[in-house]
C-alpha cells in the first residue's frame, strides 16, 4: 500500500510554474528525503500537498483518496500535519497555547489532553515552559514546539520543511534522533533538507528536486551517486 | 483638591467610553491588520438605533439596548464580508482598506444626516440628574454606570481572550495568519467574529455617550479619532494595551485642561498622535516583532 503518491504534479505560483511534472511516493511508516538546491521547488511540494500553492496539473493521493482540492481542515482531519519553514510558532502565546490550538480541530477533550501529555514525554522541555510565552524559546525548543503542536493533530503523515535550518550541529542530531523516532512511533514522513547527508542516512528513500524535476531518486546508497557526492556533499547551502 | 477630584473623574469618564471604542478598534485592527476607521460609524449608527428603537417606537428601554448592540455587531460583519473581505480577494493594500473605511465613515455620516438632520437629537431616557458627590466631585448615576460598565465589558473582553479558544485563536491571527491557517484555523470566520465584538462594543460606546450627551451625525468621526489615538498611545494591535491608552487620554485630556484652556482639548490629544506616530508608533505596551516591549 503506498500513503502519498503524487504523480506529474505541475504546479506553483499564480502562473509562474515551478514544478514541472514530479513524482514522489511515500509508503505508510516511511521517511522520504527531499533534497536540492535554493529554489529547487521543494517547499512548493509541501505547499502543493497543503493545497497552498496552485496546483496546475498532475495529481496528488493520500490513502487512495484524491486530495488536491482539499481544504486545510480536511487534510488535517485525514491526517496530515505540516510544520512549515522557520519554525514558525505563535510568539505571542503560550508554549501549552501553541500546542493546545494545533489540536483546534479535535473536538474531543480527552484526545486532546492525551495527546498533550504524548507531547510533554516527548519534549520534557516543553512542559517545563508550558506558561511561558513563546518568544522567550531558545532556537531548539521553538523546532521541539513545531513539531510538538504538529504532533498534537495525530497525523500519520508529517511534512516537514527545513527543519534542522539555523540550528548547531548538536541541536540538529538531536531532531534527527527525534525524526527517527517518530517514524518508529509509527508516522510516515516526508522532510525536506538542506543537510542532505543527515537526510540521506535517515531516510528510507530520498528525491533530488532540481530546477522543478526530480533529477535522481534512491535509497541510503544514493550517497555514493557522483552527482550527490560532488554537489551536496561538499558542504551545505 | 475638588477640582482635581472633579478633572480625574471627567477623566475616567471619557478614557471609559474611548476604551469601548479603541478596544474594538484594535481587536480588528489585529486580526485584519487594517484601521477600521468606520467603527466610528457602529459608535454614531448605534447612537441613532437608540434614539429610533427608543424615543420615536418606544421599544421599552433595555430591549432598545439589545437589538442595538446585535445590529451593531451585524453592522461590523457585515462591512467585513461585504467591502473588506471582496476588497481583499482582490488582493487590495491595507491603504485602500484604509480609503474604504474612511470612505464609509463619510457615507453613514452623510446618511444619517439625510435621514435624521443634522440636528442634535436627545435620547431622554436619563433624566437630567443632580449629581452625588464623590471626594468633592460632582458625578451623575448615569456617568459612575459608564465607569463601571466599561470597566466590567473590558475585564470580560480580557477574560475571553485570554481564556476562551475562540480568543486564543484571534491572538493567534493576530499574531501569525498564515501559520494559524495551516493549523486549520478558519481566518475568515475569526475576523468576521472579531468584527461582531469590535463593532458590538463601539455600539455599547455609543448607547453611553447617546445617553450622556445626545447624538449627531459627526459624533462617530469625533470618536474614532479618540479611540484610534488611545489605541496608537497604549499599542495598535494589543487590546489591553489601546485600553490603558485611552484611559490615559481620557485623564490627560481632562486634567491638561487645568493647564491650557479647554478649547484646545481636542488639539492637545492630536498632538500626542503625532507625537506617538512619530517617536513610539508601536504604542507604550505594543507588540513589535514578537517582543512586546
Ligand atoms: N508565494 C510565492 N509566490 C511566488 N513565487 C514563489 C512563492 N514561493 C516561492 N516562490 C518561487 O518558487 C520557486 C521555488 O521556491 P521554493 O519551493 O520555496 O524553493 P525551495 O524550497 O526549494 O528553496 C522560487 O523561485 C521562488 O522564488
Ligand atoms: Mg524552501
Amino acid at each position: 500500500m503506498i500513503m502519498l503518491e503524487i504523480t506529474n504534479l505541475h504546479a506553483g505560483y499564480a502562473g509562474l510554474e515551478v514544478l514541472r511534472g514530479i513524482d514522489i511516493s511515500i509508503s505508510p511508516n516511511e521517511i522520504v528525503a527531499l533534497i536540492g538546491p535554493n529554489g529547487a521547488g521543494k517547499s512548493t511540494v509541501i505547499k502543493s500537498i497543503f493545497n497552498i500553492s496552485d496546483v496546475t496539473s498532475g495529481s496528488i493521493v493520500y490513502k487512495g483518496e484524491e486530495i488536491t482540492d482539499l481544504h486545510t481542515h480536511e487534510l488535517i482531519d485525514f491526517g496530515i500535519s505540516y510544520v512549515n519553514q522557520g519554525r514558525v510558532i505563535f510568539s505571542n502565546l503560550t508554549v501549552r497555547e501553541n500546542l493546545e490550538i494545533g489540536a483546534e480541530l479535535i473536538r474531543d477533550r480527552h484526545v486532546v489532553e492525551k495527546n498533550l501529555s504524548h507531547v510533554f514525554r516527548k519534549f520534557p522541555v516543553l512542559k517545563r515552559k508550558a506558561g511561558q510565552l513563546a518568544y522567550a524559546l531558545s532556537g531548539g525548543e521553538r523546532q521541539q514546539l513545531a513539531l510538538g503542536r504538529a504532533l498534537m493533530q495525530n497525523p500519520s503523515l508529517l511534512l516537514l520543511d527545513e527543519p534542522s535550518l539555523g540550528l548547531s550541529p548538536k541541536l540538529q542530531k538531536e531532531l534527527f534522533e527525534t525524526i527517527s523516532q517518530l517514524r518508529e512511533d509509527g508516522l510516515s514522513i516526508l522532510i525536506v533538507e538542506q543537510n542532505a547527508k543527515k537526510a540521506i542516512q535517515i531516510a528510507d528513500k530520498t528525491y533530488l528536486l532540481e530546477d522543478g524535476k526530480i533529477a535522481l531518486s534512491g535509497g541510503k546508497d544514493i550517497i555514493k551517486h557522483e552527482k550527490i557526492k560532488n554537489v551536496y556533499l561538499g558542504g551545505r547551502y | 483638591m475638588a477640582v482635581v477630584a472633579q478633572l480625574i473623574i471627567n477623566g475616567l469618564i471619557a478614557g471609559s467610553i474611548y476604551a469601548l471604542v479603541a478596544a474594538g478598534f484594535s481587536l480588528i485592527f489585529s486580526t485584519n491588520k487594517f484601521m477600521h476607521f468606520a467603527h466610528g460609524s457602529s459608535v454614531v449608527i448605534a447612537g441613532y438605533l437608540l434614539f429610533t428603537f427608543f424615543s420615536l417606537w418606544h421599544i421599552p428601554f433595555y430591549l432598545s439596548c439589545l437589538l442595538t448592540v446585535v445590529l451593531t455587531g451585524v453592522l461590523g460583519v457585515v462591512l467585513h464580508r461585504f467591502v473588506y473581505l471582496p476588497l481583499e480577494k482582490k488582493n487590495a493594500s491595507t491603504v485602500v482598506l484604509l480609503i474604504a473605511s474612511i470612505g464609509l465613515l463619510m457615507l453613514f455620516q452623510n446618511l444619517l444626516q439625510i435621514i435624521f438632520s443634522a440636528s442634535v437629537k436627545t435620547i431622554g431616557y436619563v433624566q437630567v440628574a443632580q449629581g452625588v458627590s464623590l471626594f468633592g466631585a460632582s458625578i451623575t448615576p448615569l456617568q459612575i454606570a459608564i465607569i463601571l460598565l466599561s470597566f466590567f465589558l473590558l475585564i470580560l473582553l480580557y477574560w475571553f481572550m485570554k481564556y476562551t479558544a475562540l480568543g486564543r485563536n484571534m491572538r493567534a491571527i493576530a499574531d501569525n495568519k498564515e501559520l494559524a491557517e495551516i493549523i486549520g484555523i478558519d481566518h475568515i470566520k475569526v475576523a468576521s467574529l472579531s468584527f461582531f465584538i469590535g463593532s458590538a462594543l463601539a455600539g455599547i460606546a455609543g448607547i453611553l455617550i447617546g445617553l450622556e450627551q445626545n447624538v449627531y451625525p459627526t459624533m462617530g468621526t469625533m470618536l474614532i479619532v479618540k479611540g484610534f489615538t488611545g489605541a496608537v498611545i497604549g499599542g495598535i494591535d494589543f487590546v489591553p494595551g489601546s485600553i490603558l491608552g485611552s484611559y490615559l487620554l481620557g485623564l490627560i485630556e481632562n486634567i491638561g485642561i487645568w493647564f491650557i484652556p479647554s478649547g484646545y482639548k481636542d488639539a492637545l490629544s492630536f498632538a500626542l498622535l503625532f507625537i506617538f506616530l512619530l517617536f513610539r508608533p508601536q504604542g507604550l505596551f505594543g507588540i513589535n516583532k514578537g517582543v512586546r516591549k
